[in-house]
């Protein structure tokens, strides 16, 4: 069963410790649009949201792709970009939903998280725990588990009682 | 020009006053002999700056450094640099901190910004990637620091902002410059030198690259040093709390500063608890770029808050919840938040605006001004009001404030009538939150430190927090060739908060180091506090960053730390700097500590004063650098000019 790489964006602490790993180990630099994951910051309440690919499982990246040169690693379900195939047309980059998709313009490629064939370093890297690379049961059932320790918070802000 | 690796090889030059824009290339000379960050202003300010210029006059620069580590993997190096002649003390200025805008400013291609001249009107500087713009900043001139970061971020929000709010526009001597709405450069009055150039922003986009030399053993060491920060007990702790753990640990030696520095032991510490403060607030973390450390608290107000319902913010950090709690005699974080929040926006200096306000208060309680003088305020402490009404009465120099705004020092020499001696400050610069009594070193640490009373350059924690460990790694020296019960007795000694045995090595040595790392830029924590990092760390990281093998040696790394050290104090004795201003205020070498576990403790500053300039190579009488010294430190510059003012000891 490939593992899924799973967010938890309320206990990113907005390091960009992940960019900083991902755009080293694929392209030995440091650079933001070389990395596969990035972390959005709203600085106005204090939030960090890391962005990554879902390894969707109808992707919309590979749907407009006009050349097939997007395709599912088997081991590791993700989808990964043969460069050799890639002409360069950004159609993915327009279609992903979440905008996982990056246009590096010094490469002139598309980039976007391949999980690392399967042993990803953002979440090596991550202090928080805000990632985490699990089989796809395992994760979905810790989250929900999690959101019911929420839930005395959540009933609170839905019965309008003021914490 | 500097070829290799870690930097990018650029400096941007702005003139307000022409309006010239220029690129210089980076000088192999600097790399190699002040590194970057903090040594930049060093460099620069020191070789730019007519001595006794106005710190408000279009002849004062501006220097902002990044270092050969930003933007990169290794742990908190997100930190930079902004120096300039300080309006608070009439010496050295510098202040740095953490955030994004550093990096981004070296992805969008340069290691440092100077900035001359003043403009006409206020403006700001846009910086995206190789195009620079000055532009109008009509439309932000009267608003705060969140507005105008907000307002700058309007069309690309990754932009990264630098700015000031009404504190500098209006040159209170302490005013800050934020970034992230929350980073301050708070010490030293930097955002006033922004105000006096009618400079109110920058904004910087940047989406190059950063290289380093050797990249493969570059990122072994740095993923292996973000593994030491995350497993590090004190460092989690850090994470989970913040730096106000120092609360409980400061009152636990009788040194959490209160009442204007008049005791160390505060009857409402248990109130001002980082754990009281993280479960009332729901705390949470948040770091700055590159950092696993993650000292940054995010706090959350709730609906029925007193002084500011709903409100998300970042800090206060110890050092506010000093400022405006204990040292003010306010137990209650509710308006300490809001205090510190407001700090932020304003673009003013907690630490300085703290202890102008409990002077204050402390001078009223002896019945030394009334409140006729404090614009009808009842100034006793514990008044929260009253602390409320001085920020904003500060920030906009009303009434009272335009009094507070100038710094203790001239607002007692103002006052005059015995206020004086409640004048918290060094060189003009107001005390921070230690207590020279309770924990030596820093009584030592506040009297020489080039930019006042300041404990950043030179904190040695081995004795305020007890770490053993670290102390005879980091002071290795001392045990040298000494049996092992002498060093037993040594190590006892430098860990004792209470005795000045070996503290002036300590903080000669600590000097040296955190000159180095201002130079990287990597915060100070995680290297003092907690110890994890230190010049060897740096040694090795070094070269793979740059390719110069030679800043892999600990021993040049030193002495590139001491230069700049002494660099600053030539810089502060050309303007007029003795012995005599390398002082305490009387509280902390006359009055006993009152109470608490250090009760009766003074500091002895003479001692460890002339053990210090001992180690330093400077005259004990006048504080003057002797002529060897800067020979050993190959500065041939400041040997002639210092020559030539008399102003050296053969
Ligand atoms: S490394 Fe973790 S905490 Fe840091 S930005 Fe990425 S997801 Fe957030
Ligand atoms: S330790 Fe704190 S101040 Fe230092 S870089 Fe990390 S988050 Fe910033």
């Amino acid at each position: 069963m490939p593992k899924i790489l799973i967010v938890d964006a309320s206990k990113c602490v907005g390091c960009r410790d992940c960019e900083l790993v991902c755009s080293a180990k694929h392209y030995q630099t440091f650079k933001s649009s070389l990395s596969g994951i990035a972390t959005i910051k709203f600085d106005e309440i204090s939030r960090d949201v890391p962005m990554v690919c879902q390894q969707c499982e109808k992707p919309a990246c590979q749907a407009v792709c006009p050349v097939n040169a997007i395709s599912r690693d088997e081991e590791t379900a993700a989808l990964v970009i043969n460069y050799d195939l890639c002409i360069g047309c950004k159609a993915c980059v327009s279609a992903c939903p979440f905008g996982a998709i990056h246009f590096d313009d010094e490469e002139k490629r598309p980039i976007k998280c391949d999980l690392c064939d399967g042993d990803p370093e953002c979440v090596k890297i991550c202090p928080s725990e805000a990632l985490k690379y699990e089989e796809a049961d395992k994760a979905t059932m810790a989250k929900r588990r999690e959101s019911i320790e929420h839930l005395p918070e959540l009933l609170k802000l839905i019965t309008g009682e003021k914490g | 020009m500097f070829k290799g690796k870690g930097y990018t090889g650029r400096i941007l030059r702005i003139n307000l006053s022409t309006g010239k824009i220029s690129k210089e290339p980076l000088p192999d000379f600097v790399v190699r002999n002040y590194i970057g960050g903090n040594g930049f202003s060093v460099y620069y300010l020191y070789k730019e700056l007519e001595p006794g210029i106005d710190p408000l006059g279009s002849k004062n620069k501006i220097v902002i450094g990044t270092g050969p580590l930003t933007g990169t993997l290794w742990p908190s190096s997100g930190r930079f640099s902004i120096g300039a002649k300080s309006p608070l003390t009439g010496f050295w200025g510098e202040a740095n901190s953490g955030g994004f805008f550093g990096p981004e400013l070296k992805y969008a291609g340069y290691d440092a910004i100077i900035i001359e001249g003043r403009a006409k009107k206020p403006v700001y500087i846009e910086i995206f990637n190789g195009e620079v713009a000055i532009k109008d900043a009509k439309h932000l001139w009267g608003r705060n620091t969140k507005e105008v970061t907000l307002e700058l971020q309007k069309e690309d929000k990754e932009t990264q902002v630098l700015c000031i709010g009404q504190g500098g526009e209006n040159l209170v001597a302490y005013a800050s410059i934020m970034s992230n709405l929350h980073r301050a450069f708070g010490r030293s009055g930097q955002g006033a030198v922004w105000g006096s150039k009618n400079l109110k922003a920058i904004a910087v986009r940047g989406t190059g690259r950063v290289d380093v030399a050797n990249f493969d053993k570059f990122i072994e060491l740095s993923k292996e040093a973000h593994r030491k920060v995350q497993e590090d007990e004190a460092a989690r702790q850090m994470f989970t709390y913040g730096t106000n753990l120092l609360v409980s640990a400061k009152q636990a030696i009788g040194e959490f500063v209160t009442r204007n520095h008049s005791t160390g032991v505060f009857e409402g510490a248990e109130k001002l608890a980082a754990e009281v403060l993280k479960e009332k607030f729901n705390g949470r973390p948040r770091a700055c770029f590159g950092c696993s450390n993650a000292c940054k608290e995010v706090y959350t107000t709730s609906h029925a808050n007193p002084w500011a319902p709903d409100m998300v913010t970042e800090g206060p950090e110890y050092e506010g919840t000093m400022a405006f709690g204990s040292n003010c005699g306010i137990d209650d974080y509710d308006m300490i938040l809001y205090v510190s929040d407001l700090c932020n926006k304003y673009g003013i200096d907690q630490i300085s605006l703290g202890i102008a306000i409990s002077f204050l208060m402390e001078c009223y309680e002896k019945g030394l001004i009334t409140k006729k003088d404090c614009d009808g305020l009842e100034l006793r402490w514990g008044n929260k009001e009253a602390v409320v009404a001085l920020t904003h009465k500060t920030a906009k120099r009303e009434g009272i404030g335009d009094l507070l705004a100038e710094g203790v020092k001239r607002a007692s020499e103002k006052l005059g009538r015995g206020t004086e001696r409640y004048a918290m400050h060094v060189k003009g610069q107001e005390v921070s939150g230690q207590d020279g009594r309770t924990h030596r070193s820093v009584a030592l640490t506040h009297a020489v430190g080039a930019r006042g009373a300041d404990h950043l350059r030179s904190l040695v924690t081995v004795d305020q927090l007890g770490y053993k460990a670290a102390a005879r790694k980091r002071y290795k020296d001392l045990f040298k060739g000494k049996s092992k019960k002498e060093q037993e007795v040594i190590l006892n000694e430098l860990c004792n908060p209470y005795l000045e045995n070996y503290k002036a090595y300590a903080v000669k040595v600590t000097e040296d180091i955190f000159a180095i790392r201002d130079a990287l830029v990597v915060c100070w924590y995680t290297c003092g506090w907690p110890p994890i990092f230190w010049i060897e760390d740096f040694a090795r990281i070094m070269p793979l960053a740059t390719g110069e093998e030679a800043l892999g040696d600990v021993q040049e790394l030193l002495k590139i730390g001491e230069r700049q050290v002494n660099v600053k104090r030539a810089f502060n004795i050309r303007e007029g700097l003795t012995r005599e201003d390398d002082t305490l205020p009387k509280r902390f070498t006359e009055e006993p500590m009152p109470e608490g576990p250090g009760k009766g403790q003074v500091a002895n500053l003479k001692v460890m004063l002339d053990e210090y300039y001992r180690l330093r190579g400077w005259d004990l009488e006048t504080g003057m650098i002797k002529r060897k010294t800067l020979k050993r430190l190959n500065l041939p510059e400041i040997e002639k000019e210092l020559d030539k003012l008399k102003k050296m000891i053969d």
